[in-house]
């Protein structure tokens, strides 16, 4: 985390559009724009670092340079919608995905042509996809990323689920007879845990990925939307809480997807 | 069987792309303002846009430079990608750790973002042709990591190898036995890397360009053609605006179609 925020920190300081404001071209607010880059081009890396870390001590992250508010208040309010998005993004794409790999996985010929639709939908931008969706005038953010999530994990599902079903096993169960709900229950499932709480992990960074053009895209202020104003605005203090949110959420994936798997190893 | 029928068609969309551009009157960012917004006609092919430029020589040089701009970004990738996963790989331990975790630093964060903080803080005057170079760099310059471990981990089953030793033992260089031996020998793992990275690019490209972030106008790219679709007074006009999207997932099917088959081979 540290490193992801000490990263941070030397990219926006040292990048060449450091200087830079995009305010500078509207002659509205191109002198305070010149002002404050003339004072942030003073600043010293130790000095930003300093300032960054007293913001985390004061619990507020700093103040927001666009909106001159503490990172905090504009934070909060978007993690829940933000959480929300991808809880139901996440969990619908794997519905999806699942649903679709278990049947074709079983299939012997033809699976190509099952998968057709989440190649096409692998071969979309989320931009496009969610431009897409606009345009016809149907579903939102919440099927975009489920979408996006479905078409990611399906190929992975479905070859993870093909090398279960022919397992000898499995052929035992289903020459005994055993209904095919008992078997993906008991037998399928479970087979595949590993690799489907290494996926999850996956899944949550795609899902983070994709959460800037979705939130941008169909105007939903979350914390996705407020990355891509801070990056546009050049707004260090708000991208280094951004990125921590980021890596933190992908660390605890990792670590619980990583903790279940030891956990299944043992038992 | 299938490589060879996408790379047919993909080499047969390059060849008509490039004719598009080279034998067209219209330049891709000719401006016929008295012709803003119409449909196909026999002078414009799939219309114009909103500035009166010509719909088809843009999505050929869109196609052009999102491909060449995506291949190069894709090489370069691949030979950082190679030389931190050989330099990981046959370092001491602590050298190798570092570098590994340089690229979890950098793999901790999602691409797409990571690429939107990078790209923007660059300068704000460069021009568009300048601008293009600069987002392929930075997808090339931030591409790598995943591709370094997979390296990193498959040089390192080689360096415990029986014919590595016994080059070892012949008096070999750790050098001499990379260029020579490992490299080759890690060419099937090279090449599909640089196969995935190709369609990324290419998508993250036309991410970052319908967040505004991509290439600047008047250069074409995907996704300055995919902002377009925003504009419901020209979706009203003509239905060859869709003309860049389709042809977008085309050309990304086809490039997925290589990598399937590269790395099931």
């Amino acid at each position: 985390m540290l490193c992801v925020a000490a990263g941070t920190i030397l990219l926006v300081r040292f990048a060449p559009g450091f200087f830079a404001d995009e305010r500078e071209m509207d002659a509205k607010y191109a002198a305070t724009a010149r002002n404050e880059m003339q004072a942030a081009g003073t600043q010293t890396l130790s000095e930003i670092a300093v300032r960054e870390v007293k913001g985390w001590v004061h619990g507020d992250f700093g103040e927001s340079r666009q909106y001159e508010v503490p990172v905090t208040e504009l934070i909060a309010p978007r993690i829940q919608v933000s959480a929300w998005l991808l809880l139901r993004g996440i969990f619908y794409g794997w519905l999806l995905a699942l649903c679709a790999a278990l049947p074709v996985s079983a299939v012997r010929k033809g699976g190509a042509l099952w998968g057709l639709p989440f190649t096409l939908l692998l071969a979309m931008p989320t931009a496009a996809l969610a431009t897409a969706c606009i345009l016809a005038e149907m579903g939102g953010p919440v099927l975009v990323l489920a979408l996006l999530i479905a078409a990611r994990e399906f190929k992975f599902l479905r070859s993870a689920l093909r090398g279960t079903w022919s397992s000898p096993h499995m052929l035992q169960g289903r020459a005994q007879g055993l209904p095919l709900q008992a078997l993906i229950r008991v037998h399928i499932l479970p087979g595949v845990a590993p690799q489907l709480y290494a996926l999850a992990t996956l899944s949550v960074v795609t899902a983070l990925g994709a959460l800037v053009p979705i939130e941008v895209i169909f105007n939903v202020p979350g914390v996705g939307q407020l990355a891509w104003a801070a990056v546009m605005n050049r707004d260090l203090p708000v991208l280094v809480a951004v990125s921590l949110l980021m890596a933190f959420a992908i660390g605890v994936a990792g670590m619980l997807s990583g903790q279940k798997q030891t956990l299944e190893a043992a038992a | 069987m299938r490589r060879r029928v996408a790379a047919g068609i993909l080499l047969a969309l390059i060849v008509v792309s490039l004719l598009a551009v080279w034998t067209s009157k219209y330049g891709y960012a000719y401006q016929d303002r008295e012709m803003a917004m119409v449909p196909a006609t026999a002078q414009h092919w799939t219309g114009t846009d909103e500035l009166g430029r010509d719909r088809t020589v843009r999505v050929a040089a869109a196609l052009l430079i999102g491909l060449g701009g995506a291949a190069a970004a894709a090489a370069i990738t691949t030979a950082i990608a190679a030389v931190v996963g050989l330099l990981a790989a046959f370092s001491p331990a602590p050298v190798a750790g570092v570098l590994m975790f340089v690229s979890d630093v950098f793999l901790s964060l999602p691409w797409l973002f990571l690429l939107m903080m990078a790209r923007s803080l660059l300068p704000l005057t460069a021009s568009p042709m300048q601008m293009a170079v600069i987002t392929f760099l930075v997808l090339a310059a931030l591409g790598w990591p995943a591709c370094a471990r997979a390296i990193y981990s498959g040089a390192r089953t080689l360096r415990s190898a029986e014919w590595v030793i016994q080059g070892y033992a012949s008096g070999l260089r750790t050098r001499q036995l990379v260029r020579l031996h490992i490299v080759p020998h890690l060419r099937p793992l090279l090449l599909p890397q640089f196969l995935i990275c190709v369609p990324a690019f290419i998508v993250a490209e036309a991410n970052l360009g319908a967040l505004g972030l991509g290439i600047g106008e008047p250069v074409p790219s995907w996704g300055s053609m995919l902002m377009e679709l925003d504009n419901s007074a020209l979706l009203a006009q003509s239905h060859w605006v869709y003309l860049p999207i389709i042809l977008l997932v085309v050309v990304l099917l086809l490039l997925e179609s290589f990598t399937s088959e590269e790395t099931h081979a």
